[in-house]
């Protein structure tokens, strides 16, 4: 059976400056898909999601977001992004994560009206899904790593999104708070089926978790991941013709903790 | 030496200039509050001692001409705030030094108006003053319907303003439309300032727009109690500015500043003391 594509990108070229960031790119991400986009640094993988949300302007070619052109697209509330820059907000911002998330529920078709019994059930709803309703009344500025990039993902789940873009939201994180993290998508995509794309440069989570793989590195290469198998030709076009990884389908289960969480 | 009794403090609001003293400062406390603590938040408050200054040359030319100089301020601010936002966004000049620019601008229009209508008089003083127990019936009239209009705007807006605050990028992409906004929330700070003139001056009101906020910002609180604090912090400055300046015949904005600033650093030294 043929899948609906969510995002459909043809001959995308993106510049910053006067260079090609992203050159003549073609590929599609499928609703339900679970996609890691990996490269090397400077490779262009944040320019290609700022690009897909609209946030770049496009030189050439076409991006269509749930069968829409970008140019015209107009249910953002149905894409959730947290940018990689997220959790270096200033600390002393008085916001606590309820508050944060609620802000998630602010868009365009709502302007100008008071927050109703509706948008604190789907803030309620967005804190359990992160596992942090314990953490609703803190000031985001006591959050650690993890419960910070938790507190943006259920920010970014609050106007219930089909897409969920995350642009390297695990750096810096110890393996544990990382697998939980990833448990927790993982989750969402299967229970809620909501297609999620994240920048990453943890391999083995990739090919371990994900169903797609994006590698960028000014040119994008797409690959479907089965059963954890590595797509050799595409890393290599992504890190050069030297690079190989060595992975194995039981590191899986090696490293992951208790799904228990 | 004092021109009041203290214990005359009750028959002292019989007085209207009082009366109206206090309803102009509480509702100049209130806007000036809420906007200064965005503005803290968005890095921007020397943003308002630029177009306060800016707003000289607008009273000077309300005086001159003979229209309301809040007015002639409001006007002139607005135009400064439109003038910074031009040339940040265009990449004319940062932040800081679109504001000197036309900071410098405003306060020499002012100074060429001032020679033109030959002198400087009492009234202009009053401005860069403030002056806020000679204000008139058509003065609050028109600083309530600007009130009024701000704490509209704040009130149905505040969720979107909060957003963009926090995140420009993310409320864009929420589909918020994020220049307009900040567009209409600038010309908000250039009424606030307007207004705000006449109670504390021209010199002394980025005092009164920026020290309830950095109070409030000390209780290391919600956002929501941080703005009623800011409010509550801002309206007890006016309050005991006013009474006090009354009981004991010194400067009001003076000692509305000095209140403010009382308040911060009491509240500053009790949460590390705490």
């Amino acid at each position: 059976m043929k899948m609906e594509p969510i995002i459909e990108v043809k001959g995308l070229t993106v510049r910053r400056g006067s260079a090609e960031a992203i050159s003549n790119s073609t590929f599609s991400i499928e609703r339900g898909d679970y996609v890691g986009v990996v490269g090397p640094n400077g490779g262009g993988k944040t320019t290609l999601v700022l690009a897909m949300l609209g946030l770049l302007p496009k030189a050439e070619g076409s991006i269509r977001i749930m069968g829409q052109e970008i140019e015209s697209f107009d249910q953002w509330e149905k894409v959730g992004y947290v940018s990689q820059f997220a959790i270096n907000f200033d600390s002393q911002f008085p916001l606590t994560v309820k508050e944060l998330v609620g802000l998630g529920r602010v868009n365009r078709r709502n302007m100008g009206r008071f927050r109703n019994k509706e948008d604190w059930a789907a803030v309620n709803e967005a804190l359990q899904l992160m596992s942090i309703s314990n953490l609703a009344d803190k000031r985001i500025g006591m959050l650690s790593g993890g419960q910070r990039q938790r507190a943006f993902v259920a920010k970014s789940l609050v106007s219930k999104p089909e897409l969920l873009v995350l642009d390297e939201p695990v750096t810096g994180f110890d393996p544990v708070t990382q697998e939980k993290f990833f448990m927790q998508l993982a989750n969402l995509n299967q229970k809620k089926g909501i297609t999620i794309l994240i920048v990453s440069h943890d391999l083995a989570a990739v090919f371990c978790r994900m169903s797609r793989v994006l590698c960028v590195n000014r040119e994008v290469h797409s690959s479907a991941i089965n059963e954890g198998t590595v797509p050799d030709d595409v890393l290599k076009r992504g890190y050069g013709e030297h690079f190989h990884f060595a992975f194995h389908q039981h590191q899986c289960k090696g490293v992951f903790i208790d799904e228990q969480l | 030496m004092s021109s009041f009794d203290v214990f005359d403090l009750p028959s002292l609001f019989q007085y209207q200039f009082l009366q109206m003293a206090m309803v102009g400062g509480i509702l100049a406390a209130v806007v000036s509050a809420w906007i200064g603590l965005f503005l803290i938040l968005r890095k921007e408050s020397m943003l308002v001692d630029g177009v306060a200054h800016t707003a000289f040359g607008g009273v000077a030319i309300g005086l001159l001409i003979g229209i309301d100089p809040m007015l002639g301020a409001m006007a002139v601010s607005a135009a400064a705030v439109l003038g910074i936002t031009y040339m940040r966004r265009k990449g004319l000049a940062q932040s800081d030094a679109a504001i000197a620019v036309m900071m410098a601008m405003g306060f020499s229009l002012g100074m060429i108006v001032i020679s033109l209508a030959n002198g400087f008089n009492v009234e202009l003083f009053s401005y860069l003053f403030g002056s806020i127990l000679t204000i008139d019936s058509t003065d609050l009239t028109v600083l309530i319907v600007l009130a009024l209009v701000i704490i509209g705007f704040m009130v149905f807006f505040y969720k979107e303003m909060l957003a963009i605050t926090f995140d420009e990028d993310g409320a864009r992409l929420q589909g918020i439309p994020v220049q307009a906004m900040t567009m209409a929330f600038n010309l908000l700070v250039a009424v606030t300032i307007a207004l705000s003139i006449k109670v504390i001056g021209i010199i002394l009101v980025v005092a009164l727009m920026v020290l309830p906020g950095l109070t409030a910002l000390q209780l290391k609180r919600s956002f929501k109690i941080t703005l009623i604090a800011s409010t509550v912090f801002g309206v007890a400055a006016a309050v005991l500015g006013i009474v006090i300046s009354v009981l004991f015949s010194v400067s009001t904005s003076g000692v509305i500043v000095f209140s403010a600033a009382g308040v911060f650093l009491f509240v500053a030294a009790y949460q590390r003391l705490a």
